[in-house]
């Protein structure tokens, strides 16, 4: 039969459309509370730096001009930020079995490390300033860092929620422990929950609303679970997942607030008092609070990225490797490996020595018991028949 | 120790610089120059990229696995490849910004004769930690070849003998399995004991022979973090030679303004430098000195440009690289695709599910999976060839969860094997009968799987313990791990 129309628009396969693609990226950053203040936090970051640049290339101010590279600079921090959470929504696929969820935690460990640069450039530029004071304008420098301060203030505002994280407390925590208990049982079952699940609303509604569980009983060989880190932000922005991109952020935002004030105060002392040294010892100091804020960030990504058993878990595994010992049958527990994925995601192997006649499935399912009480989503048991 | 070429040159190249950079600071305040200060800066920076990776070299020495890194710390030299990367782009970015300042407001030199100097200096110090460094970063600084490949093995094994019993803790802990029964893991520990370690389990800690075994030309761990140095001593070299070319052309080329003298500085009149004597020299006779051709002052910034550019260039692949692993992706040279079709194709293997492998670093790839088996008697031998299958394709830490069909179901009833025994039972169809949780969802698919329904049996503790007695076992067991698990 011939077609009835000869327009085969509907049978060529999609362009690739750069538009199309933008557009989508703009879709996904709006979708999530996270992201759409990051962008929007981003652009006035953006904009202001560009009129201080004007204006100092305007009035020929050097500082102005130095101060508005250090804003750009920012900006990069932030758009790392939201580049991270973007990506750390995407699906995983051939390459990325686990999905893209560690980007949050490497844009956390980015941004202290650009942070850490941040507070060594400071410094030496403090250093270099001490010892050769150069002629600074501050009839100019003073109202364009107040700017600058407000900038940052509401900056502090949006993410405040964001930067501490654990704005929802244990019931939050516990819920994600039986939330994430549903799906994790998905993580083993094999008839295939074609899990392409949506976000857990572990927050908003307590009632569960598991799109993916119910119907995803089709035979699915296999099942690529996707490790959502991340909650619906309605409630508390933060919470979990994200929480290594808005600490990160929000540190960058409180060292840039810091040293807007910095430039307030030197600037002050030095036309009231003419104190010509307060500009860099504000310098330096600023740069070492900086440097001293970013360390607990550094310290738990890097824990993450290095593979480190978490540290919510360090009481509770050794316990539980007690109990999976005294199971009948189980003789020995070797190799536990137990670590982050990202933020509250826990994945572990470990290796069960039983008795040839111990009953395996049974030790199984009570091994995945008893971890998945402590939280460990994923787990991986390998059982090994000792010899006779 | 089989790590201590990498460490003695590091050693080496940071006594240098750290020496180098003093003498720059001296000399910057000797000659009140601000340049010479900000180069000593750069200096520094050096001296912690060559200290970053000193100390990820000395953490991934340990490999033993502790009660906190149950992994060793041989992620540490990817850390440090990756903290390297970010510095080196972040130092670029820095210069670009000096670069734009340049720009704007041209700076002259002071005292090139010395500017001179210290950059040949220093360009030497850096074309000796290029040497030092290149042959490992290229892989071919000890001149082995394929055809030594086994002398290569042989000599790194006695050194690994000698030293490293921690090689012996890291093979067990990159998890050959110690399941005494099967004979082809007695045989490959047997092997290990008395010959080298085979392919994939070595650890690259002394990446003496760094394409012994990556036929696929993936880096090693201490090659990437040795990369990343590298990376950082060739942008110091190429700044030394920016250095010393601008400052040589800046002595032939440039007429300064000789002091004393009325004269005009074109370049610089932007802040102010000084009365520009327009006027007065057209109205006076007193010969005017022009200072030298302005194009000099803006040599240094566009050189400094082009440098940033190459920086980027070759960092750019590290950056990926070390970010790549971080996020636990697949190795590049692992197809998943096929290698579960594969994976599926083996005898005894019914499913495959959530497979994921990813590489520790250097060539340690771990790989987990659920495997769905017929029973577990047969589920030693199918466990013996997926082992087997796995070490074929080079990945030796391998944890492999049965998962056994149920004797009185159909293949498509096999959906509550082993999963979620506790929350999502009554979400799915087995665990219907629950009435402590709503089931969402679960309303739908009940009736396939009347089967088998196990007993949903809830405890006292009941929101967080339940356990589902198969039928197999209805057995006083329940009852006393119940009673077990309630206590605890």
């Amino acid at each position: 039969m011939l077609p009835l129309s000869i327009k085969d628009d509907e049978y060529k396969p999609a362009k690739f459309s750069l538009f199309v693609k933008i557009s989508g990226w703009f879709r996904s950053i709006l979708a999530d509370k996270t992201s759409r203040n990051l962008f929007f936090f981003l652009c006035l970051n953006l904009s202001f730096a560009f009129v201080e640049l004007l204006f100092g290339i305007w009035t020929n101010s050097l500082g102005l001009i130095s101060d508005s590279f250090h804003m750009f600079f920012d900006c990069t921090a932030l758009l790392a930020g939201l580049a991270a959470s973007v990506i750390s929504r995407w699906r995983s696929n051939d390459s990325f079995s686990y999905g893209y969820v560690r980007a949050e935690v490497l844009a956390g460990f980015v941004n202290g490390l650009f942070l850490i640069f941040t507070a060594f450039f400071i410094f030496s530029e403090g250093v270099e300033r001490a010892l050769e004071p150069p002629d600074v304008n501050h009839e100019r420098l003073l109202p364009v860092s107040i700017a600058g301060l407000l900038v940052n203030l509401v900056g502090i505002f949006v993410f405040q929620h964001g930067g501490h994280g654990h704005s929802h407390g244990d019931e939050g925590h516990g819920h994600s422990h039986s939330l994430f208990n549903g799906s994790v049982g998905h993580g083993h079952s094999h008839g295939g929950h074609g899990h392409s699940h949506g976000s857990k609303h572990g927050h908003d509604d307590h009632g569960h609303s598991h799109e993916g569980h119910g119907h995803s009983h089709e035979g699915h060989g296999h099942s690529h679970d996707d490790p959502h880190c991340h909650d619906d932000h309605s409630l508390t922005p933060g919470t979990g997942s994200s929480k290594q991109i808005l600490q990160g952020v929000f540190l960058h935002i409180v060292a840039d607030t810091l040293g807007s004030v910095g430039v307030i105060i030197s600037a002050i002392l030095m036309q009231k008092y003419d104190l010509m040294i307060a500009d860099p010892i504000c310098s330096m100091l600023i740069a070492l609070l900086i440097g001293v804020s970013v360390v607990p960030l550094l310290r738990e990504s890097i824990g993450i990225l290095m593979q480190r058993t978490p540290s919510s878990l360090d009481h509770t595994l050794p316990e539980c490797y007690q109990r999976v010992q005294q199971l009948q049958g189980v003789y020995n527990l070797q190799e536990p490996h137990f670590w982050t994925l990202c933020t509250d995601v826990h994945i572990g192997t470990l290796k069960l020595l039983v008795a040839p006649d111990a009953d395996s499935r049974w030790i199984l399912s009570q091994t995945h018991n008893i971890f998945t009480q402590v939280g460990v989503r994923q787990l991986y048991v390998q059982i090994d028949v000792a010899a006779m | 120790m089989a790590c201590a070429p990498n460490r003695a040159r590091l050693l080496c190249m940071l006594s240098l610089t750290f020496g180098f950079f003093i003498v720059e600071v001296v000399v910057s305040r000797v000659t009140s120059s601000l340049a010479m200060l900000s180069d000593s800066f750069h200096m520094l920076s050096d001296v912690i990229a060559l200290i970053v990776a000193l100390v990820a070299v000395r953490f991934a020495e340990k490999t033993q696995s502790t009660h906190k890194n149950t992994f060793g710390w041989i992620r540490a030299e990817v850390m440090g490849a990756l903290v390297n990367a970010v510095f080196l782009t972040a130092l670029c970015f820095t210069i670009i910004l000096e670069a734009i300042e340049r720009f704007t407001e041209p700076k002259e030199i002071e005292q090139p004769l010395v500017v001179i100097t210290v950059g040949v200096l220093g360009l030497l110090v850096n074309l000796l930690g290029l040497c030092l460094f290149h042959g490992h970063a290229g892989g071919g600084g000890h001149g082995h070849s394929h055809g030594e490949r086994k002398n290569g093995k042989v000599r790194r094994c006695e050194t690994l003998e000698d030293g490293r019993s921690a090689a012996e803790e890291t093979n067990n802990l990159v998890g050959d399995n110690n399941s005494p029964n099967s004979v082809n893991h007695d045989k490959k520990k047997a092997d290990k004991s008395e010959m080298c370690p085979s392919d994939s389990l070595d650890l690259q800690i002394n990446s003496s022979d760094p394409y012994e075994e990556l036929d696929n030309g993936q880096d090693s761990a201490s090659q990437l973090n040795m990369r990343g140095v590298f990376l950082h001593v060739l942008g110091d070299a190429l700044g030394s030679v920016i250095v010393v070319i601008n400052a040589t052309i800046f002595t032939f080329v440039w007429k300064p303004c000789p002091p004393g003298i009325t004269c005009e500085n074109p370049c610089v009149d932007q802040l102010c430098a000084g009365p520009i004597l327009n006027s007065s020299s057209a109205a006076s006779n007193t010969p005017l000195h022009v200072a030298g051709p302005c194009w000099v002052l803006y040599l240094d910034p566009t050189l400094c440009i082009i440098m940033v550019f190459i920086l980027l260039y070759t960092t750019y692949p590290l950056l990926k690289e070390s970010a790549l692993i971080l996020l636990q992706t697949v190795p590049k040279q692992i197809d998943m695709h096929q290698l579960k079709a594969r994976l599926q194709d083996l005898e005894g293997v019914l499913a495959v599910h959530e497979l994921h492998i990813w590489l520790l670093a250097g060539s340690r790839i771990i790989a987990t999976a659920h495997i769905k088996c017929q029973d577990p008697t047969s589920y030693m031998d199918v466990a013996k060839r997926i082992k087997d299958f796995f070490h074929n394709e080079g990945i030796h830490a391998t944890t492999i969860q049965p998962e056994f069909v149920s004797m009185n179901s159909e293949s498509r009833i096999s959906l509550c094997e082993l999963s979620c025994r506790t929350q999502c039972a009554p979400k799915l169809c087995c665990g219907s009968a629950d009435a402590a949780k709503p089931p969402d969802g679960a309303a739908e698919p009940k009736k396939p799987c009347e089967a088998i329904t196990p007993t949903v049996t809830s405890t006292t503790s009941a929101a967080s313990l339940e356990i589902i007695s198969e039928s197999v076992e209805e057995t006083s067991r329940p009852e006393s791990v119940r009673g077990v698990e309630s206590s605890l």
